[in-house]
């Protein structure tokens, strides 16, 4: 048994080792951050006592929103035909929740208490709603996924009552992703005199659970691309096509609202006299949102592989960005003080990241992830059948 | 939101920036009393530095703590409820409950909470108008009983609130016309005056008259109706296109079985002759 996973473990590629190396140092930084306390590992201060960590949490959730927007599209609106990319999304989305889970005990100054939220209520609090719901969360994930995990097992005998029970636990889990994708926004709600009035506004909580479905589904859309050199699987084209069919109306429903709220506040002026504010407002909007936009409302960019990766690709920068515009950024000093990250608080995140990408690749080696995916060989040859279908529907549908 | 005249046993402090002569021995009691470090301390001195031009070298301090706001940001921010407003008007610490998320130093429009980084298990420092020393019979917290030029004073807050207009009413050359703390952040029960603008002393200019407490709670406080609303909504959504999905099937099985019937209903031979005529 030893000697067979020695072998196993012999049989990695470099790129293995590489990030293993990155993770184990990565969680020593993290295991001396416990030890030693936050002053002398981060940067944190009495004037920025969040930093670098936060912003990546944010920036995380909104990208695991694929896993419940997703869940969404299949199970709620029954676009079976996306069915497919729920196993890759649902495991990106767990691992991406785990990183968070990771990333707010570090943040944790009495990590030792970390279960109090569950046991000493505030409701007026958002970020009492987000740990709960995170954490109800990603029981769910894990719910959805353990399918996959036990496929392959002798407790194989559970999976239909499993999967008995996905409908409500799918529709628990948009719900708590609806309501936690916008709390995270309610979050800086209470932090009004430090947020940067471009980006203040009582409308956060829609703002970010909007972007969180265009980051969802852009997450999709460039992890199928991406798995395509990376695990020679990928999503049939039209899936793909069809996905990205939804980014431009979420983007536009975003733009509209975040421009009609300047309007409406009388702060439309803002956008070009805050300085460096203004540039990273315009670049959120225009790279993340405008230009997306208008390359995805082309058919022609839909179906190249190219043009929509493109175009997700910004979809997340947009969305990185505004989480640490709104989190780090266009928070405004005090005292002149301003935040950086010390080189402990990036290793920390830097090696949770590796671990992330680690886990990942490992789970989707070892268990049935990309069953349903389309293996790349055979794409041409599938695409051949689906024209065949759309041209001759009558004698596709005698087969 | 202010709650004066509701509840007589408010306390409040009234604190005057012209009588200040920044020895800091409220700095000294207030550690002693709370057994906190030099360091970490619950109450420091905000002041303007030496202005002026020689020789009318001018130069105003003013100790600084929590506010005890009538509408607290940190206990609408904190996660565990460790923050929570008492019927006296102190806004109390539960070091019991803290997880130190830091959220409360943010929320604070003061910047009041003061944080222990250099523990292993750190925790939030804040003044809590020292609720022990109060319960034991004492009048003042330790500050105000400390201060050798009355610079802090505490009392009920409405007679806290009442003696700052009267100083400025009584003394309209020496003081600004502003009582610091009346309308900030929505009301507090820490009043300043002071010889010189607030802003030269280094406090916070907040604009808004109304706690960003509130707007948090209109917000959190529909969260059980948006969640509903959305689960509700979803499963309508789904049993909808369900319905719809099987209706359809079902319509397709109809035609199917009609299809399939009309040749069964003739001879078993129809069978050949239906094949006959499709050619």
């Amino acid at each position: 048994m030893i000697n067979k996973i020695i072998k196993e473990v012999k049989s990695f590629s470099i790129g293995y080792y590489i990030l293993a190396a990155i993770a184990i140092f990565g969680l020593s930084v993290a295991a001396y951050r416990l030890y030693a306390g936050l002053g002398v590992t981060t940067n944190l201060s009495k004037a920025f006592p969040w930093g670098v960590w936060i912003s990546f949490d944010l920036s995380t959730v909104a990208f695991s929103g694929g896993a419940f927007t997703l869940a969404a599209l299949v199970y709620v609106f029954h676009l079976h035909e996306l069915h497919p990319a729920v196993r890759p999304t649902v495991l990106a989305g767990l691992i991406g929740y785990s990183s968070v889970l990771v990333i707010l005990f570090m943040d944790l100054g009495r990590w030792d208490r970390a279960y109090h939220f569950l046991i000493y209520p505030n409701i007026n609090s958002a970020l009492f709603e987000v740990s709960w719901c995170i954490a109800l969360y990603s029981t769910i994930l894990l719910y959805e996924l353990s399918p996959v995990l036990l496929e392959n097992t002798r407790w194989k005998g559970v999976i239909p009552i499993i999967k008995k029970w996905t409908i409500p636990l799918v529709i628990a889990g948009v719900t708590l992703s609806t309501l936690h994708q916008s709390s995270l926004g309610t979050l800086f709600v209470v932090m009004s005199p430090r947020v940067n009035p471009l980006w203040y506004s009582m409308l956060l909580p829609i703002f970010f659970l909007i972007t969180s479905l265009a980051a969802g589904l852009a997450m999709v859309i460039s992890g199928a691309i991406i798995s395509y050199w990376v695990f020679g699987r990928t999503l049939p084209e039209n899936i793909i096509a069809e996905l990205a069919w939804f980014i431009p109306w979420t983007l536009g429903v975003y733009l509209v609202l975040k421009l009609g709220e300047l309007l409406i506040t009388d702060e439309l002026h803002l956008l070009f006299n805050s300085g460096i504010y203004s540039v990273l407002f315009l670049a959120e909007l225009v790279v993340g949102a405008v230009i997306p936009m208008i390359l995805l409302s082309f058919k022609r960019v839909r179906h190249s592989r190219v043009g929509v990766l493109t175009a997700s690709l910004l979809v997340l920068a947009g969305v990185v960005l505004n989480r640490f515009d709104v989190s780090w950024f266009a928070i405004k000093p005090v005292n002149g003080q301003i935040y950086t990250p010390s080189w402990m608080e990036v290793a920390i995140l830097v090696g949770v990241l590796a671990t992330a990408v680690l886990a990942y690749s490992l789970v989707a080696h070892y268990f049935p992830v990309f069953e349903e995916t389309a293996e790349v060989i055979e794409e041409k040859k599938a695409r051949k059948r689906r024209m065949g279908r759309i041209l001759h529907p009558r004698a596709a549908a005698g087969d | 939101m202010s709650e004066i005249g509701v509840n007589p046993n408010q306390k409040g402090f009234l604190i005057d920036a012209g009588r200040c002569i920044d020895c800091r021995a409220c700095l000294v009691a207030c550690s002693v009393q709370n057994e906190v470090s030099n360091t970490t301390t619950r109450i420091w001195i905000k002041e303007t530095g030496v202005v002026g031009e020689f020789p009318n070298l001018e130069r105003y301090s003013a100790p600084y703590h929590c506010m005890h706001c009538d509408d607290p940001s940190c206990v609408s921010a904190c996660t565990v409820g460790a923050l929570q407003k008492d019927e006296n008007g102190i806004v109390t610490y539960d070091a019991d409950r803290c997880i130190g998320c830091r959220y409360c130093m943010y929320a604070c429009p003061f910047q009041v909470p003061n944080y222990e980084w250099d523990q292993m298990l750190p925790l939030i420092v804040k003044c809590d108008m020292c609720v022990d020393r109060l319960a034991e019979g004492e009048s003042e917290p330790a500050c105000a009983a400390t201060c050798p030029t009355d610079a802090i004073m505490f009392g009920p807050k409405v007679d806290m609130l009442a003696m700052a207009h009267q100083r400025i009413e009584d003394n309209p050359d020496k003081y600004v016309d502003h009582v610091y703390g009346e309308e900030e952040n929505g009301g507090t029960a820490t009043f300043y005056v002071s010889p010189v603008p607030f802003e030269e002393l280094g406090f916070p200019t907040t604009e808004s008259t109304l706690s960003p407490a509130y707007s948090n709670r209109l917000i959190t406080h529909g969260t059980p109706a948006v969640a509903g609303a959305v689960a509700i909504g979803l499963s309508g959504v789904y049993l909808t296109i369900k319905h719809h999905e099987e209706a359809m099937a079902e319509l397709r099985n109809d035609a199917l079985a009609v299809e399939t019937d009309q040749p069964e209903a003739e001879e078993p031979a129809a069978e050949t002759q239906e094949s006959d005529n499709d050619q």
